[in-house]
């Protein structure tokens, strides 16, 4: 909570400000400064507000969380000045998930980006090269999904050629 | 000389010479040709084919021995199998008493020792490099990975077993196998070689 937080004094009320009905500021988690979660729709204006005015200039980690009624995409930013991480969440559908791309704000998050998308199939509109990361080209699932299951080796019908 | 040696009958009658034409300065070979137009063919025939049926006789075991005595493995590494890879050719196990030696080319080697977890992205590359590698050439699955999967085998990304990808000749079982248990495969290998082609 900003109380609690006095670097981000001045950085939370300005972002609630900024953007009233988008950023809702949840409970702090240890080692977070703060935990704001955001409508899918206004992720990356949010995300080039706490760069450019709150100095979060480091994007650690983009990553999701499956929770079986909805999925979560979290950002973790990180603030050289001010020494923390900042973390944000956003609550997306099941069913066809899309949010705004940070690439643009952050390059970095970009392979962090195609990851979440390889793993959970959330698709990050504007992103430059949304492909798959840690599987191969032509895979038919997103394997982190609670809803995904493993196959049996007997079962499996080997189709790996030559491309 | 060669003209008259590589095609058929018809060329040699060229070099019948006239009755009233000079004699020509041709060398005592072709003459010869040109008389015995039907036998020497015949018999050439035979002596090629015999030589070359011998020669193979003669020369299979030949490469058969250097081959499986020379065996070439591919340099690459996957996952900890590779660390016992690396320590069988080091100074303590000395894999290169056995002639084994290993290249970084696929197109030096003949045999590819597949040293760890394949998982799908890499299935692509590794069967790339087995059609690299000219024939005859062998393959050897290390440790329990390569050979069925290992602990991953049900994990959405690895391959369960590599001979679902290129053949293999000899499994090595351990988690890593130890150097000499790599050593021991590819002398197994070696006497396969010997019988199979011997």
């Amino acid at each position: 909570m900003p109380e609690e937080n006095p670097p981000l004094r001045p950085l939370i009320p300005g972002i609630t400000a900024q953007f009233p009905q988008d950023v809702t500021v949840l409970p702090r988690r240890k080692d977070m400064l703060a935990v704001l979660k955001v409508t899918p729709a206004r992720v990356a204006e949010v995300a080039k507000y706490l760069r450019d005015v709150g100095s979060f200039e480091h994007c650690a980690l983009v990553s999701g969380v499956d929770w079986v009624d909805h999925l979560e995409v979290l950002y973790h930013l990180w603030s050289d000045s001010l020494k923390g991480y900042i973390e944000l969440t956003v609550d997306l559908p099941s069913e066809d998930p899309h949010v705004p791309s940070v690439t643009e704000i952050w390059r970095g998050a970009n392979w962090h980006e195609r990851e979440t998308w390889d793993m959970l199939g959330v698709r990050f509109d504007g992103h430059p090269d949304l492909r798959r990361v840690l599987m191969p080209e032509g895979y038919q699932f997103h394997p982190l999904r609670k809803s995904f299951e493993l196959h049996e080796p007997e079962e499996l019908e080997v189709k790996a050629r030559h491309v | 000389m060669s003209d008259s040696e590589t095609s058929g009958t018809s060329k040699i009658i060229t070099h019948v010479r006239e009755a009233d034409a000079p004699e020509p300065e041709v060398p005592f070979a072709e003459i010869e040709i040109v008389q015995s137009k039907e036998f020497i063919p015949v018999v050439k025939e035979n002596l090629t084919g015999m030589i070359q049926r011998g020669m193979e006789a003669a020369v299979k075991p030949v490469f058969n021995w250097a081959g499986r005595n020379s065996l070439f493995p591919l340099h690459w590494g996957l996952a900890c199998c590779a660390i016992e890879f690396a320590a069988g050719f080091g100074a303590r196990w000395d894999g290169e008493r056995f002639g084994v030696v290993p290249r970084s080319s696929p197109r030096q080697c003949d045999l590819l020792i597949v040293n760890g977890t394949v998982t799908w992205k890499l299935s692509h590359k590794l069967i790339t490099l087995w059609e690299q590698m000219p024939e005859p050439k062998w393959a050897i699955a290390m440790g329990n990975c390569a050979t069925g999967g290992g602990p991953f085998r049900t994990a959405y990304s690895v391959v369960p077993g590599v001979d679902k990808l290129v053949p293999i000749d000899v499994y090595i079982a351990g988690c890593p196998p130890r150097p000499e248990a790599m050593l021991d495969g590819i002398l197994r290998l070696e006497r396969l070689i010997r019988e199979r082609r011997g």
